[in-house]
């Protein structure tokens, strides 16, 4: 697991609060409804932070998102350097 | 340059009358990708879109469904399919933040019913998502791409548009669930942009520079549509627009593009007054913010679509006073997609906002009486003015037995005009109950006094408790002034209780932190307290959540029917009844 994925992770959990609940890079939030629709805004701006990199949301889908693994591969399909 | 808006037969010739070199739409992506279109090159690309839809046998009077992302191509598109005499309508796209399931119900419902010749989506639009797109056997679907390239102007037959054909169908308040299309003709528009051009001085304005728009709002929303894309269009005016999902993101770009554009003009919903300076990096200080941003060419930045709130007026005003935000440029207005925008406007003329007056909240509760009192005085409501009646606009307020009220006294809004649609597409039934003789039933409470228009709420939302009438918003407004809650995350609902035969008060609330939830006991004891102390009625139960609980509407702002809907499914016990739909 990646520096990035691993931070990614980290703010996953404060932000569901399932104490007990392991995730890994590939477990689905989205799909599986750990993680709302609303929480998306809070999770592609810690993206931005751990990446460096401005996300154009309008570039986004939810499937996107499903994942740390899709998030981090994302950013790099999509972002762009931050100045 | 001054437009008479008056002189158009339709929205087609008014474009065509702006000279070609002015600026008209800059597309603001971030501070390294802007793009800017003259009204020239905006009709040459509209003309091109129009040629590829005329050769899909588009035809007058046909419906085009329009689910792109907010950019350059879509606005032609739209204009596109009104030069052929045919009737565009916007649709959300879909988008990371919104929930897949109600996003596909309202995507079958609205397709369904305009029964469209042709769908438009863009090159990228999610494939798993087109099998919710209503394609009936005359529908097509038709793939744009972003680039018109640099094709001359085609030579298109020029479709005879009448000034009482319909120019489009606007899609009443709401991303999701079954929206109701508003049908909408050139003259009913072309009557509405000129009133509101006239009530904010645009006319007036013309021996100063010219007014410039800025926009973050979604074009399927009447506020979008109408002030920041077709007021423009047709006042000849420059609009810079970001896209609704930039914008949630980092709302301080707004800052940036008002700064950087020298915008003078811009609508937002009362929820982003307070969202913009919360979200903003004040953290590091006016100074930060005095060196790089500037508000001072704002002249009216227009509350709409949600009741006002003095509050939140305020706190934007305060919070931006230091980056040359003028007094006296918020602004109010009360409109709807059904009357095509605006009904009343604030005078953004006299140098200070909308008129505010403390009502004695007793008597608007038990006999919906207006009972100005002083600021100060025990139990002192205010409210803030939406502004007059803009011309040949006329509202009546409706008792609850149908009686019409006078001034100060609250009940339904009522409203009669020019611009007044003539009904919702495919929805007779549904017209046939809100327009009565001419009258459009708006479902909102309000109350007119030195004639000028307050709203109250939505008629839906009232709270109607052992006889005395309760607003919502002024239960949550005393919850969230507890230190412990979340500011804007409480929602107040009415259950009904059959065994005492009224409904009962049911506070839903965000604490700040989840450690909080250790004081509940104490916490839910001092909201009870205020809440008696300030409207005299006890709460029935008050849910205490963690961060992030209630439902949120697309936009971030706590949403009743969602929060409803939840609190029925995970609190059975409260014998809570799920509820239909939300006008957002």
């Amino acid at each position: 697991m990646t520096v990035d994925e691993q931070q990614m992770i980290e703010h996953i959990q404060q932000l569901i609060r399932k104490p007990g609940l392991v995730l890994d890079e590939n477990t689905a939030l989205v799909s599986s409804g750990l993680v709302d629709s609303m929480a998306l805004v809070d999770l592609l701006l810690k993206l931005e932070d751990v990446t460096h990199m401005r996300i154009p949301p309008g570039k986004v889908q939810p499937k996107d998102m499903n994942t740390v693994a899709l998030m981090l591969a994302t950013a790099q399909r999509v972002g762009k350097v931050r100045k | 340059m001054t437009v008479e808006v008056s002189q158009f037969r339709n929205l087609i010739e008014a474009l065509d009358a702006a000279p070609a070199e002015l600026p008209f739409l800059t597309v603001w992506v971030d501070e390294d990708e802007q793009k800017t279109v003259t009204f020239g090159e905006f009709r040459r690309q509209a003309r091109v879109q129009a040629m590829a839809l005329r050769n899909e046998g588009m035809r007058v009077g046909d419906r085009v469904v329009i689910l792109m992302p907010q950019t350059l191509s879509a606005m032609t598109m739209f204009v596109a399919t009104m030069m052929l005499g045919a009737l565009p309508a916007f649709l959300a796209y879909p988008n990371f933040k919104i929930e897949p399931s109600k996003y596909r119900s309202g995507l079958e419902g609205v397709t369904a019913n305009l029964k469209a010749k042709v769908v438009v989506i863009d090159a990228e639009f999610p494939d798993e998502l087109l099998g919710h797109v209503s394609i009936g056997g005359e529908t097509r679907l038709f793939r744009v791409s972003q680039d018109s390239g640099s094709a001359s102007v085609p030579a298109i037959p020029e479709a005879d548009i009448l000034a009482d054909s319909t120019a489009f169908i606007q899609h009443s308040a709401g991303t999701t669930g079954l929206q109701k299309g508003v049908a909408l003709t050139h003259a009913a528009v072309l009557r509405q942009l000129g009133h509101l051009a006239a009530a904010l001085g645009i006319d007036a304005a013309k021996r100063g520079p010219a007014d410039c728009i800025y926009s973050w709002l979604p074009l399927y929303h009447d506020m979008g549509l109408i002030a920041c894309f077709m007021l423009p269009m047709v006042c000849h005016l420059h609009v810079v627009m970001q896209s609704p999902l930039d914008w949630v993101m980092h709302p301080e770009t707004m800052l940036q593009i008002i700064t950087e554009h020298k915008c003078t003009l811009a609508w937002m919903p009362n929820f982003a007054f307070q969202f913009v300076p919360r979200r903003t990096s004040l953290s590091r200080g006016a100074k930060y913010h005095r060196a790089k941003y500037d508000l001072s060419s704002l002249r009216a930045l227009i509350n709409c679509s949600e009741p006002v709130r003095s509050q939140s007026m305020e706190e934007f005003q305060e919070a931006f006073s230091t980056i040359g935000l003028k007094d006296g440029v918020l602004h109010s207005s009360y409109a709807m997609a059904e009357n095509v925008f605006a009904v009343t406007q604030s005078d953004c003329r006299r140098g200070r906002g909308p008129n505010r007056v403390w009502l004695d909240g007793k008597m608007l509760r038990n006999a919906h009486q207006i009972v100005p009192v002083a600021a100060g005085d025990e139990g002192a409501i205010s409210f803030t003015s939406s502004g007059r009646l803009l011309p040949n606009n006329e509202v009546r307020i409706l008792s609850e037995m149908g009686g019409i009220l006078g001034s100060g006294q609250v009940g339904e809004i009522l409203i009669r005009s020019d611009s007044l649609f003539t009904g919702y597409y495919n929805r007779p039934e549904l017209t046939a109950e809100v327009i009565v003789d001419g009258w459009y039933h708006s479902g909102d409470l309000g109350f007119c006094l030195e004639d000028e228009l307050y709203v109250v709420g939505r008629k839906k939302d009232l709270l109607i408790i052992g006889g005395e009438n309760l607003y919502p918003h002024d239960i949550e407004e005393i919850v969230c002034s507890h230190p412990a809650i979340h500011d804007g995350r409480a929602v107040a609902l009415g259950v009904y209780n059959a065994d005492v035969g009224t409904e009962e008060i049911v506070v839903v609330a965000e604490v700040d932190h989840e450690e909080l939830l250790a004081n509940r006991d104490a916490i839910e004891r001092e909201v009870r307290n205020l809440v008696v102390g300030g409207i005299g009625v006890a709460v029935k139960k008050i849910l205490l959540k963690p961060p992030q609980w209630l439902v949120k509407s697309t936009a971030g702002k706590a949403s009743r029917s969602g929060t409803h809907e939840k609190l029925a499914r995970e609190n059975p016990e409260l014998r809570i009844e799920a509820v239909e739909s939300e006008r957002a």
